[in-house]
């Protein structure tokens, strides 16, 4: 997959991957096996895929009941970690689900060292290639 | 300053809060109701209480990972960014402001904040 390894190469990348939406670990690349391994990036997936369902249902409500815009479909779910973060892109799902296909795509997801990561960065990657998939 | 006036002067953030992590305080500034600013301390309260939560589970598994403890979470749609660290949250416009200015700001502030009481 061409956009794990353009993951790999922002700063702090640490591991790229993509998952199905039950949370089950598909490709991946890691640039440390020493500390990250797909048994880790499984779990961590399984989290990312749980947390990005309940953003979804948490600012759909939000925007309903607030009557705020801008908040859903959520892009990506970020969870910053002690020295790592996770970034999960769902907006190629958003925009399968848009064009009507029930057949949806992986998330994609990335891990990166706090210390160097540009999350704007990941976001534009990974929205990038969401837009051109 | 608190911590809320000064993530509210972060170029793009239209609202910020804080919450107890016991979960019988909050307190808000910005273009937010009282009502709906109650609603989104609960909201980020329970995801930060999950996310520790996860986080635990994944270091017993994994131990060593530089994910736990958890220092906050981030969920981006197409116009806002709900930024949370540690018991504060803000509500960014991200077509005004910097998603990494306003990480940065917090974890400035905030990234020593002790999670004993979570």
């Amino acid at each position: 997959m061409a956009i794990l390894d353009e993951l790999m190469q922002l700063p702090g990348a640490m591991a790229a991957f993509e998952f199905r939406g039950s949370g089950e670990l598909l490709e991946h690349r890691i640039a440390y096996p020493d500390r990250i391994n797909p048994a880790t990036l499984d779990l961590l997936a399984h989290m990312c895929s749980a947390n990005m369902s309940i953003a979804a249902m948490q600012t759909r409500g939000w925007e309903q009941m607030t009557a705020m815009r801008g908040f859903y479909p959520v892009q990506e779910f970020t969870l910053i970690g002690f020295d790592w973060s996770v970034v999960v892109s769902a907006l190629r799902r958003e925009r399968h689900k848009e064009a009507g296909k029930s057949n949806l795509p992986p998330f994609t997801g990335l891990v990166l060292a706090n210390e160097s990561a540009d999350y704007e960065a990941a976001f534009a990657l990974l929205e990038r290639q969401e837009l051109t998939a | 300053m608190s911590i809320l006036t000064d993530l509210l002067a972060q170029p793009g953030v239209v609202a910020a809060g804080e919450y107890a992590y016991r979960g019988d305080r909050f307190s808000y500034r910005g273009t937010l109701s009282e009502e709906h600013a109650r609603m989104a301390s609960i909201m980020c309260r329970a995801t930060t209480m999950g996310a520790n939560m996860e986080g635990a589970m994944f270091n017993s598994i994994h131990p060593g990972n530089g994910l736990h403890p958890p220092r906050g979470w981030l969920v981006r749609g197409p116009v806002h960014t709900i930024c949370v660290m540690a018991n504060a949250f803000c509500l960014l416009d991200h077509t005004r402001g910097s998603v990494n200015d306003v990480v940065g700001f917090m974890r400035q502030n905030l990234g020593e904040v002790p999670h004993e009481l979570i």
